[in-house]
């Protein structure tokens, strides 16, 4: 793998181009296409997250919906109550997922495999309800995090046109290549080995005196950090944030993104984010073409997602595991 | 109010112990917590609620659920777990594929039903009333059905421990979780007795199911939550130990039904969760687990 490997510099150049070209071309597609990419780079970080937590440190969550709440009500509460101007909203959503993603993760270095997807799924459960116990939280009509037309230099800049599901597509995109960026620098350093060597062994990287719970606990709350900078942006492109807009089905969905692109891979979570849109899409035109009732056009795509995580589980279980160090 | 309270928490209680024993009986036997175990839940009460609008007869309707949750259990075990336990085995993370992989399968099955039967809330009648029992002047929130609910999981709970107790299968299962190789060198079948756990299993949930549904409505997605209290009350009782489910299970209803009561609604699962990590954090092995049990 390693001769495979880019060096920094390179991979800044190569995704600041696709960037570049992505931001080109959502002039030339149609709103809808627009927004679905922007939906396609929140999943790409939320599947980061996953791939960062899974991939390489060896843990799992069932419950980074309730990360991605944590950030998304942060931010809209910030950006609707105080008046946070919306990038300093979406930083301080990250910012409360990150300290409750360190709680979880001081807890949740303790327990393995089946506890901690078991832990982490009541906690999805759990958290987003509190959300009717607060009255600024603001129940179950939740917040506005509506943050209004482009400004009017991006608005110059993208031409004419410009409109806000444009400015969300620059927006996410722009965010997401760069957490891709820096996340892969991060796997790529010290931090990265320790937490391979973590998962892969151990008792061994402990006497190689890599402390791994620390590790683990610092994976999971950079994992959060990366969850709740997507639940911050979730919540930017629906305009508001509420209890329901975080399922657990959304945390089963960023899972078996990260499943589908083989949990070792950061690259990979770029397609995981477009299979995650694409599904219900392909189903949906699918459902049409079949002529089928209601039921089908709601359950296709469950079905589709997770007939293709148990095949990808059984017979590609390479998919699953995770590339050995070298 | 006090004796109200507490008899509800008995009644949600009985199911959350007997979701909870579905999952200690398949942990006991594969090592792996099933997260399908909703899904194959409900899959059965659909069969039963099929039973009922076909011949109107709820009496009929509930041993078919069972009997097709013990079926659906077995087979799930041979067609899906067995082949994955055996593809994925080693790799550093190896332990989650079976999480991942039930997930799926929990997400296939409720896709299914959707297709099926549709997502719409159904009503899967039982003819025990669910209007409380009135003593004089004051009904207390406790109906026949609740009665019922209450009866049936303690009537399976005595048969488990009957089996478990008594029985040749009942040592054999014993034997094949506590040690699968010196079980098979006796003479056991480890493989098949494993499979009657996983069918044991998925005949609790169905049950569970079956008499739960009738008390709201049935959807694909109806008994997930009764998922997540199983699993608390099984990770408090020690995964390990049926008692422990039944206990676990129990002492969750109760507690739940007090918040509720007291508190609110709102934060019910967040103090589940909450009971979860500290009894994770304080006693991982649970109130009622092996010693040697987990290394949580």
């Amino acid at each position: 793998m390693r001769s495979r490997r880019f060096s920094a510099r390179q991979s800044a150049l190569f995704l600041s181009l696709l960037g570049l070209v992505l931001l080109v071309a959502s002039r030339f597609v149609d709103e809808l296409r627009t927004y679905q990419g922007a939906q396609v780079a929140v999943y790409v970080i939320a599947i980061a997250s996953i791939v960062l937590l899974t991939g390489y440190s060896g843990q799992i969550s069932l419950g980074h919906g309730a990360i991605m709440a944590l950030g998304g009500y942060g931010a809209a509460l910030s950006f609707t109550v105080w008046n946070f101007p919306f990038p300093l909203a979406i930083l301080f959503g990250t910012f409360v997922g990150t300290v409750g993603g360190f709680i979880l993760g001081v807890a949740a270095a303790r327990l393995s495999g089946p506890y901690l997807a078991g832990s982490t799924l009541a906690l999805a459960v759990g958290l987003p309800t509190l959300a009717d116990q607060f009255h600024i939280l603001g129940g179950e009509q939740g917040l506005n995090f509506d943050i209004g037309d482009p400004p009017h230099w991006v608005a110059k800049l993208g031409g004419a046109n410009f409109t806000q599901y444009k400015w969300f597509f620059w927006i996410t995109t722009i965010i997401a290549l760069f957490t891709i960026w820096s996340i892969t620098n991060l796997l790529h350093s010290s931090f990265g080995r320790n937490w391979r060597a973590g998962r892969n062994n151990a008792v061994a990287a402990g006497l190689a005196g890599i402390n791994v719970p620390r590790g683990k606990v610092l994976a999971f709350t950079v994992s959060s950090a990366l969850a709740s900078l997507a639940g911050g942006l979730f919540g930017l492109l629906l305009g508001l944030v509420t209890p329901t807009a975080f399922p657990l089905s959304l945390s089963f969905a960023i899972v078996t993104g990260a499943v589908l692109a083989g949990v070792g891979s950061l690259a990979g979570s770029i397609l995981g984010g477009v299979v995650l849109v694409a599904i219900p899409e392909l189903s949906g035109a699918l459902a049409t073409h079949l002529g089928g009732s209601q039921k089908v056009t709601a359950n296709l795509p469950g079905l589709l997602m997770s007939s293709l995580l148990i095949l990808v589980v059984l017979f590609m279980p390479d998919g699953v595991r995770v590339r050995k160090i070298k | 109010m006090f004796i109200d309270t507490l008899l509800i928490g008995i009644s949600s209680g009985a199911i959350y112990s007997l979701m909870a024993l579905a999952l200690v009986l398949v942990w006991r036997s594969t090592r792996v917590v099933n997260f399908a175990q909703s899904g194959q839940a409900v899959f059965s009460t659909y069969i039963g609620y099929e039973i009922t609008v076909r011949t109107h007869n709820y009496w009929i309707s509930l041993p078919v659920a069972i009997i097709c949750g013990a079926l659906l259990g077995s087979l799930v075990d041979l067609l899906f777990m067995r082949p994955l336990l055996r593809r994925v085995k080693s790799g550093p993370i190896a332990e989650l594929a079976p999480v991942i992989a039930t997930l799926g399968l929990l997400g296939l099955l409720q896709s299914l039903l959707g297709l099926i039967w549709g997502n719409a809330f159904l009503q899967y009648a039982s003819p025990l009333s669910a209007k409380g029992f009135t003593f004089g002047s004051h009904t207390i929130p406790f109906s026949p059905q609740n009665l019922f609910i209450v009866l049936a999981s303690a009537l399976v709970l005595v048969v488990f421990g009957l089996i478990f107790k008594y029985t040749d299968l009942g040592l054999a299962l014993r034997a094949a979780s506590f040690q699968p190789e010196i079980a098979q060198l006796a003479g056991v079948r480890v493989s098949r007795v494993r499979n009657i756990g996983w069918a044991f299993a998925g005949a609790t949930g169905a049950l569970a199911g079956a008499v739960i549904t009738p008390t709201s409505t049935l959807s694909p997605n109806s008994l997930d939550l009764l998922f997540v209290s199983g699993f608390i009350a099984a990770v408090i009782g020690g995964l390990d130990s049926l008692v422990g489910a039944v206990v676990g299970g129990l002492v969750l209803g109760v507690g739940f039904s007090f918040i509720l009561q007291y508190i609110g609604s709102s934060v019910t699962f967040l103090v589940g969760f909450i009971i979860l990590m500290v009894v994770l954090l304080v006693r991982p092995r649970g109130i009622f687990g092996h010693k040697l049990g987990r290394h949580a």
